[in-house]
């Protein structure tokens, strides 16, 4: 056991060193690493902070009726109920058309406006919520409503959260198929790198397997080297993540209120960071794993 | 110590190096191989010290026979075995103390002990100055004992020599030829291979002939 820590401490010092002994070339792959990391890592965090803006609008499928500005009260009652008989439908709401313009007259700029005309210009309007948030269900309703006599128009005001909502899904699905393809290519990537190394290093590799080196034993310090860049790129790559968090934040700062939305902090927390450094390491590892093993396959069929 | 039963080696491509090769090497004995180039000498003793494997026949070495052991245990077998290479195969980037200590750092030595160990090693050649020198600023006859240090460093009971005096001139011959006879002394097995005539007579040791890959009888 002893024995074995030791080994594995002196192949991560010659790890180590051959890190530091050539601080350009290792340090350039690292960041090429890094960059390739930290696409699919930014994304998922954009894509995370996305979908809390989702989840905060009101997704609950609710749709207005607008009544013609000649309806009577006799035909509101009508539409009221011809809504209500739908079983669909778990609540339905009359604004008259008073109420509307004293709400828009409030919570908008435009009282003077509104002042200014001699009549209401707003109709009658029922805001129903529909149960079911089946997108071909909710169309039908639409489609049937707006063929009740007095209705001027029918609008699902919930339908761009429910898009926003299918695109976020979408958009899921396309990060982590990205994100694994980017991950095999930086296994790839490093066991290129080690493959290189595995060259130079051709000589050191023969003679220590004729004077008793296990396979293990030439594997070990080209595993930690991995291992290492990996564990590089990945803290680099959590770094550029949390910059180009802080710059777009900047940007959505500005756009979101707009919106009427209130953005998440859209970054990495630390634990988060560590899981990325720990994938990335592990990723370098598999890479100088792949490398060594056809590497010394060439070696020892020279022997 | 060593016992070879019908050893036949064959290389890819058809060369066969040794045909029926039987033999056997007492402990603690000292063996000279002989025979022009091309006759198997080198082939016998890979095969003696594991480097290679036989392709038909037994090679056993200290009661293990080496065609049954996996490449992990042949490995391992192997730092047992001291093994000096007609082409040295010493690292050149390297300083001799870091080429002697190679076989301890792989075997996992506690640096302390491994440094004890390494410079008594080089002691042992003469060559305990220079530590500190690269392979590139030795001689030919100083790379020779360089390797001969990196054989010894791990203590083996069994010493492999391929052509040890091959390149060199009588007088420093001679002494590398003295340093095998003072290994053989204390109780190491020691094998080597020889075409030199003068060599063969200091050594005053049992010879093996082989020609053509086959043993003279």
């Amino acid at each position: 056991m002893r024995t074995w820590i030791r080994l594995h401490a002196m192949a991560l010092r010659d790890a180590a060193g051959r890190l530091l002994g050539q601080p350009f070339a290792a340090g350039f792959s690292i960041l090429v690493l890094a960059m390739v990391l930290a696409l699919p890592v930014l994304a998922a965090v954009a894509l995370r902070s996305a979908a809390a803006v989702a989840s905060r609008v009101d997704t609950d499928p609710h749709v207005n009726v607008f009544l013609a500005l000649d309806a009577s009260e006799e035909d509101a009652r009508r539409v009221g109920q011809a809504l209500k008989a739908q079983p669909a439908v778990s609540s339905v709401r009359f604004v008259p058309r008073a109420e509307a313009f004293e709400e828009l007259r409030k919570t908008t700029h435009l009282g003077e406006l509104l002042a200014s005309l001699d009549r209401n210009p707003l109709p009658d309007a029922y805001t129903v919520r529909v149960a079911s948030a089946d997108p071909a269900a909710l169309a039908a309703l639409r489609d049937a409503w707006s063929k009740l006599p007095k209705v001027d128009r029918v609008a699902a005001d919930g339908d761009w959260a429910a898009r926003l909502a299918a695109w976020i899904r979408f958009a899921r699905t396309l990060t982590a198929a990205g994100g694994a393809f980017l991950a095999l290519a930086v296994a790839f990537m490093v066991a290129h790198l080690i493959r290189l190394q595995v060259a130079t290093r051709r000589d050191e590799v023969e003679v220590s397997r004729l004077v008793g080196a296990t396979a293990a034993d030439v594997r070990r310090p080209f595993l930690w080297f991995g291992l290492l860049e990996g564990a590089l790129a990945g803290a680099l790559a959590a770094a550029f993540v949390a910059l180009a968090g802080a710059w777009l934040q900047a940007q959505m700062q500005v756009l979101a209120p707009s919106y009427g939305i209130e953005l998440q902090a859209f970054s990495l927390a630390i634990r988060e960071a560590a899981v990325v450094a720990a994938v990335a390491a592990a990723l370098g590892w598999a890479g100088a794993r792949i490398a060594v093993q056809r590497e010394l396959k060439s070696v020892s069929a020279g022997r | 110590m060593i016992r070879f039963s019908a050893v036949s080696k064959r290389y890819p491509g058809g060369y066969e190096a040794l045909r029926g090769v039987t033999l056997e090497i007492g402990d603690g004995e000292m063996v000279a191989v002989t025979g022009h180039s091309g006759a198997g000498k080198s082939t016998l003793l890979k095969l003696a010290a594991g480097l290679e494997r036989a392709s038909n026949g037994s090679v056993v070495v200290n009661g293990q026979n080496l065609g049954a052991l996996g490449e992990t245990a042949l490995a391992i077998l192997r730092r047992r075995i001291g093994f000096v290479f007609q082409d040295h195969k010493l690292l050149f980037d390297r300083n001799a103390f870091e080429n002697v200590a190679l076989p301890l750092r792989i075997a996992g030595f506690p640096a302390a002990e491994a440094a004890r160990r390494v410079r008594a090693a080089l002691d042992k050649v003469g060559l305990l100055a220079r530590e500190k020198t690269r392979p590139v600023a030795l001689s030919g006859g100083e790379q020779q004992r360089l390797c001969i240090a990196r054989a010894i460093v791990n203590r083996p009971s069994l010493l492999v020599a391929d052509e040890p005096t091959g390149n060199l001139d009588a007088d420093y011959a001679r002494s590398i030829l003295d340093l095998f006879i003072s290994f053989h002394q204390v109780g190491v097995t020691v094998l080597l291979s020889t075409h030199d005539e003068a060599a063969l007579e200091r050594l005053a040791c049992r010879r093996v002939a082989l020609a053509s890959g086959v043993l003279a009888p």
